[in-house]
């Protein structure tokens, strides 16, 4: 019988990369500890949405929470700034920039609002898709309506682009599109395929404008009630779950990319991200305004 | 102790007329720029991204007044049948003992939601701008409310002034789903 | 131990007469006090259970629906359905129905369905020789056609009871082919116990009445097409078209019927605040219940359980259906949808059950516990507009739970009859 029970959260369903990182990371844990200690994941958001069970883990409520970047920026400042947009060239730059001493960095500022990092795992790149024609530049994207999160900086990245940006529940993109209510949204493959949009915007163009990764995070006191030993242990599982994870997400994206294809959609790739980039100059004008900030831009752009 | 209950009475009888005046100003305003978010994407081709979560706001505050109103006019909707069979004096010690659960809830809705205001305030509501403790400062203030038309029942009760409030088809009407 | 907290405070204080919102706020507390969890999660879950933009839908479909039982547009609908069908025989039984009907597809509550048509059909039924019961139980049963024709702000709180990710256009479209079969059963029910009762029939008005009735009606029934086509074609939100019918129904009310005082309107606003932050505070409350019965895999035991009595799903939407008709026996129709749909959706999605189907059929049959004493709120103003008492009413009413009981089976076993008609408006 397992000792301690750590209760995770996650807002995907069962079979999700995510949820089956953190399983995976269970599995070693219990494994390593004799079964000791087990990890329990809770999906579909059973526990709550990402913002939720992030307060409930900051309160020691549940013990671990796997998140977005995103719904850490209004609590930790810092994932504001790494969660800009046409930050990361590729999907290995992020991954360069989350494995060396940057990664590490963020992670020491969620401690003092009660949350340990343990894993950063991958959330894919959102690209732009419409109904209406194929981007390649900045230009083509004048005058149309897209649907965004509501979020401050997905607003201004859309005006920095000459677009509307129109916050709407996701539910609702579907018919939208359909209707001509929005000309297109944003997202990853998967999302792409699985909710369908594909069927009426088969336009995607692979502009990867964000990439905010996924954190797995364990509350500060739960992991105070952790041995050394078992502390070591979690960290180790947790690192090994995110290499699983970037491999179950990459599977994903080709096959959801290859689906998406077969369906009929057409997949830009040859855009010139560099009219995009210096579009960009007015939200990191607003947003970066700190000298650490600008700083840490910097060395993320460094990061080879 | 009768003249201080009835000063509660009177306090009370004050706050639950204004908060169903500023619940029911809270529904109209919200009506309005929700209509307003509507004319502006379909007639002027933009959008208010303020009003989805100022409206949230809106309803949060509209509820807690509107859910402490129906602690003092007693319309919130319980199953009633045990009571109706019982003799009087059962029903009423029965329903004390409601009051004093009811009294327990309202007060851990105002100190803890005292607490996730405080321990929200440093983050910030998206779009809005706002101390995210805002967001729970409708429960704060429900509770409060709660807490003192409860407090003023359970009294009632036990110096005996406590007469129900007579149950009319109206009433019923209220206690839709 | 904690299960008996969570379930057995729950019932105890049910019984003694706490209110439905607050045993579900109370038990989850003193669960939550029990397990050693910071108590905070109960009131972080009460706040954001009702910090969503969806839920909007509810307090502007019932808003709207006391503005147009106060600005008199229930009343034009009764009286146009009266010109067309009343000279059949217990014409105004058929008359109460089709007013029902219409008045449906405008509303989405059955309570004001209730007081509205009821309102103004039961004493005319009375003064024309009519039983008091017949009246009461046809006004009660067809006002259940509100719960079923969009818009239904219960098929809202279903969607999000079951994680939000069910199409409320797709519900609000299943809903119509049961609703319109149950009127249509009720009607029948109707009429052959006017004729064997002996019920008189009213004179036809002439077809220019009936025109001038028809036109009299259309603002207010053109809601309909607002409404439905709007969230249908996706112009609109669920929300967003609720907001819209509010205002619609005012601009009729005040600047065509010109029947709304400032004192309606203040009227009408503060009941609406009633109504709705007592249903909204029950999805709060039940939003900690929830938290707790998903911490407690309460699903998981069920499912496993249900799997052990049978692995038909024929059988376990059977005992789905006897399980939730007595529950709606003794309570609400929204707090049951709160909690039971967290856990019956799972077990009947494992069984292969389309979640619209479910939802359809859970209205349906919660609709008819609104019937059922000792909890039978519609039955309730309904018979209290009769002034007859409930058990008067009770004496005749099975023919009409019969009718309600068949359109419930079908619906359970006919899957086509809810799902056919979204897959068609999917595919245009
Ligand atoms: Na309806
Ligand atoms: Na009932």
């Amino acid at each position: 019988e397992c000792e301690t029970t750590l209760r995770s959260s996650d807002t995907h369903p069962d079979g999700y990369p995510t949820v089956e990182g953190v399983k995976a990371m269970a599995a070693e844990v219990k494994e390593k500890t004799g079964g000791r200690i087990c990890i329990e994941v809770f999906p579909s958001s059973q526990l709550g949405e990402e913002k939720d069970t992030i307060e409930q883990t900051q309160f020691g409520v549940i013990d671990m929470v796997r998140a977005s970047f995103g719904s850490f920026n209004d609590i930790v400042p810092v994932t504001q700034t790494t969660s800009l947009p046409y930050l990361y060239r590729s999907e290995d730059h992020l991954h360069k920039v989350l494995d060396g001493p940057i990664g590490e960095e963020i992670a020491g500022q969620f401690a003092e609002h009660g949350l340990i990092p343990l894993a950063y795992y991958d959330g894919g790149a959102r690209n732009f898709y419409n109904s209406k024609q194929p981007i390649r530049t900045v230009e083509d994207l004048k005058g149309m309506k897209f649907r965004v999160m509501q979020n401050d900086v997905f607003v201004d990245m859309m005006s920095a682009l000459g677009a509307n940006a129109t916050p709407m529940p996701y539910g609702e993109v579907y018919s939208s599109i359909q209707t001509g209510v929005i000309d297109g949204a944003e997202n990853n493959f998967p999302s792409y395929d699985s909710s369908g949009h594909a069927e009426v915007a088969k336009y995607f163009t692979l502009d990867q404008h964000l990439m905010v990764p996924e954190l797995v995070a364990v509350s500060k006191t739960s992991w105070e009630k952790l041995s050394p030993g078992d502390q070591e242990i979690m960290r180790t599982a947790a690192r090994n779950s995110a290499t699983l994870q970037r491999k179950l997400w990459a599977e994903q994206e080709k096959a959801s990319e290859e689906k998406v294809i077969a369906a009929g959609a057409e997949v830009v790739k040859d855009v010139d991200k560099t009219a995009f980039i210096e579009a960009m100059a007015p939200v990191y004008e607003k947003y970066v305004t700190t000298p650490e900030a600008r700083d840490l831009v910097k060395r993320i752009r460094e990061t080879q | 102790m009768l003249a201080g209950i009835a000063a509660l009475s009177r306090l009370n009888g004050f706050l639950s007329r204004v908060s169903l005046w500023l619940a029911g100003a809270g529904l109209v305003f919200m009506t309005l720029i929700v209509f307003a978010q509507v004319f502006m994407r379909y007639v002027m081709n933009d959008s208010l991204l303020w009003v989805e979560p100022v409206a949230i706001l809106l309803m949060s505050w509209f509820i807690f007044l509107g859910s402490a109103v129906g602690v003092h006019e007693s319309f919130h909707m319980g199953f009633d049948v045990l009571l109706f069979f019982l003799p009087d004096s059962a029903g009423n010690w029965l329903k004390g003992l409601s009051d004093l659960a009811v009294l327990c809830f309202a007060i851990g809705m105002a100190v803890y939601g005292w607490q996730l205001m405080v321990r929200t305030w440093g983050t910030t509501l998206p779009v809005i701008r706002l101390p995210g403790g805002f967001g729970y400062m409708p429960l704060f203030a429900g509770g409060v409310l709660m807490t003192l038309f409860v407090l003023e029942h359970l009294l009632q009760r036990l110096s005996g002034s406590r007469a129900e409030a007579q149950q009319d088809a109206e009433d019923i009407l209220m206690t839709e789903a | 131990m904690e299960y008996l907290i969570l379930f057995g405070v729950f019932t105890l204080l049910m019984l003694i007469g706490t209110p439905i919102a607050f045993c579900l706020g109370i038990s989850s507390f003193a669960t939550v006090v029990w397990l050693g969890l910071p108590p905070l999660v109960v009131f972080q879950r009460l706040s954001a259970g009702i910090s969503v933009f969806t839920l909007m839908a509810i307090p502007f479909f019932i808003f709207a629906g006391d503005l147009m039982v106060r600005g008199g547009i229930a009343g034009r609908i009764v009286r146009f359905a009266g010109s067309l069908i009343g000279h059949v025989r217990g014409g105004l039984g058929q008359v109460n129905i089709a007013a029902s009907t219409l008045f449906g597809g405008i509303s989405g509550s059955a309570v004001a369905e209730a007081a509205a048509v009821g309102g103004i059909m039961i004493p005319q039924m009375k003064e024309r020789g009519y039983g008091a019961d017949y009246a009461v139980n046809v006004t009660s049963m067809a006002a259940l056609i509100a719960l079923m024709l969009p818009p239904s702000h219960n098929m809202i709180i279903y969607s999000i009871s079951g994680g939000g990710r069910i199409s409320i256009a797709d519900l609000f479209t299943a809903g119509i082919i049961p609703g319109l079969l149950l009127a249509l059963a009720l009607s029948f029910t109707a009429w052959i116990v006017a004729v064997r009762r002996g019920y008189p029939t009213e004179p036809f008005p002439g077809l220019a009445k009936v025109f001038r009735f028809l036109l009299e009606s259309l603002p207010g029934m053109l809601l309909i097409a607002i409404i439905f086509g709007g969230v249908r074609s996706g112009i609109f939100t669920a929300t967003e078209s609720s907001c819209i019918a509010v205002i619609y129904a005012l601009l009729v009310t005040v600047l065509v019927y010109r029947s709304m005082s400032w004192r309606d309107f203040v009227h009408a606003t503060q009941q609406a605040v009633r109504t709705t932050s007592m249903v909204l505070l029950i999805i709060g409350m039940a939003g900690a219940f929830g938290w707790l019965m998903a911490y407690l895999h309460v699903a998981q035991i069920s499912l496993n359980w249900m799997r052990s009595v049978s692995d038909n799903p024929f059988v376990i939407l059977l005992l789905i259906n006897i399980v939730l008709l007595v529950l709606g026996t003794f309570m609400d129709m929204s707090p049951l949808i709160i909690i039971t749909t967290p856990i019956f959706l799972p077990v009947v999605s494992a069984f292969g059950i389309d979640p619209v189907h479910f939802g359809v059929i859970m209205i349906l049959n919660l609709g008819i516990g609104l019937n059922t004493p000792p909890l039978g709120p519609v039955q309730f103003v309904a018979a209290a507009v009769a002034r007859i008492s409930i058990w008067e009413a009770m004496r005749s009413v099975w023919p009409f739970y019969a009718a309600g009981l068949l359109v419930l089976m079908l619906v359970t076993y006919v899957p086509a009859l809810s799902l056919w008609l979204p897959a068609l408006f999917r595919g245009l």
